[in-house]
């Protein structure tokens, strides 16, 4: 499921947020954002953000005889996610309180 | 480090084909340090994913930023240091370019013309400009490119020896080049605009082949452009200009304040 803002969505906060439970490799990182988030992440940009957040000790690499090796959310990316969730939570409170109103008003 | 219980779910798509053609061109346009740290892995999800075209597009257009900003954690201090003069030499080619443009457009009307006094200041804001240009990209290019340059002699790589000397062949051949044109077809009045259409066009193109190759359509563009306007005597062209050459200016000395950044760190 995909939807017309699906680019405007953040591809580090996927990423962090699809390592949240386990760690994953980058074909099952984009499956998992893909069914439980609606978003497709390219090879491209997800290796870009993995670059991104491996520098920023976000995330880190598991040993892995494999070529897909796997990535695991760190304990600074785990912070760094619990307070953009909590921030996004509270955009997505007003926003639904706000459209409720407006669309409640609009639709009189 | 431990291996995890259950990294993802198994490749579906997984084949030993491996990545097709245009997916290996894609990943060798990388920095060598990137494609060591992640060009396994990214061949791995390619086969996983069945690849396709977006996906090959998608890595080649992300092969950019990961010259221009390339990845601390990988210690690839040259490459930063590339990355830093690069940019630095492709803004201040720019600079130079962009002065050529505005002294054939500005050079008929003097500094005072009636109604204007917006053409003064952008004389005055293109000289600060062009000074701090110069000096940041003294003070922060050049001790970069000498460094740069020992290293290579030392190490005796010819090729990476014969690309950081294209700074200084390019621009002496260019203003050979031009010395030799300008004195068989310049008169008393100097050359034509169509000639110095010309030599502006062969110095753009001298200066980004050794800059960067990507931003000569851009210039040639601009170049074109801006010969269209010659002779218009309002503000608005150099407005423009000034907003391009503060912005190049600007670019320029974040980049050499990143070079010296990455010449400073040793790495862990």
């Amino acid at each position: 499921m995909t939807d017309r803002l699906d680019r405007w969505a953040d591809p580090p906060l996927l990423v962090l947020a699809s390592l949240a439970d386990e760690p994953k490799h980058g074909y099952a990182i984009t499956q998992d954002v893909a069914q439980t988030m609606g978003v497709r992440l390219s090879a491209g940009t997800l290796y870009a953000v993995i670059a991104r957040l491996e520098a920023r000790g976000l995330i880190e690499p598991l040993e892995s005889d494999d070529r897909r090796r796997p990535y695991r959310i760190t304990a600074a990316g785990a912070e760094a996610l619990a307070m953009q969730s909590e921030r996004m939570s509270k955009v997505a409170s007003v926003a639904r309180e706000r459209l409720s109103a407006r669309l409640g008003w609009s639709g009189a | 480090m431990t291996r995890p219980p259950s990294p993802g779910p198994p490749s579906p798509g997984a084949s030993s084909a491996g990545p097709g053609l245009l997916a290996r061109a894609a990943l060798a346009l990388y920095p060598p340090s990137w494609r060591v740290r992640y060009g396994d892995e990214v061949r791995a999800l390619l086969e996983d994913s069945g690849g396709g075209l977006a996906a090959v597009a998608s890595l080649a257009w992300r092969a950019l930023p990961a010259w221009f900003w390339p990845p601390r954690h990988l210690h690839d201090r040259p490459a930063r240091m590339r990355a830093s003069l690069g940019t630095a030499l492709m803004f201040w080619s720019m600079l130079t370019g962009l002065g050529l443009v505005f002294a054939q457009l500005t050079q008929f009307q003097g500094l005072d013309v009636p109604g204007h006094p917006e053409v003064r200041w952008a004389y005055a804001v293109f000289d600060v400009t062009l000074a701090v240009s110069v000096l940041v990209a003294g003070l922060g290019g050049l001790p970069l490119w000498l460094l740069m340059l020992r290293r290579a002699w030392r190490e005796r790589r010819r090729r990476d020896t014969v690309y950081l000397l294209l700074p200084v062949i390019a621009p002496v051949t260019y203003l050979a080049a031009l010395v030799v044109t300008v004195r068989q077809v310049g008169g008393t009045n100097g050359i034509s605009p169509w000639w110095f259409g010309v030599v502006t066009l062969a110095g753009f193109a001298a200066a980004m082949a050794v800059a960067a190759t990507a931003i000569v359509v851009a210039v040639v563009g601009l170049c074109l452009w801006a010969r269209s306007f010659a002779g218009y005597h309002h503000g608005t062209v150099p407005g423009i200009y000034l907003a391009l050459v503060v912005a190049a200016a600007t670019v320029t000395t974040a980049s050499a304040a990143r070079g010296a950044r990455a010449a400073l760190h040793t790495g862990a």
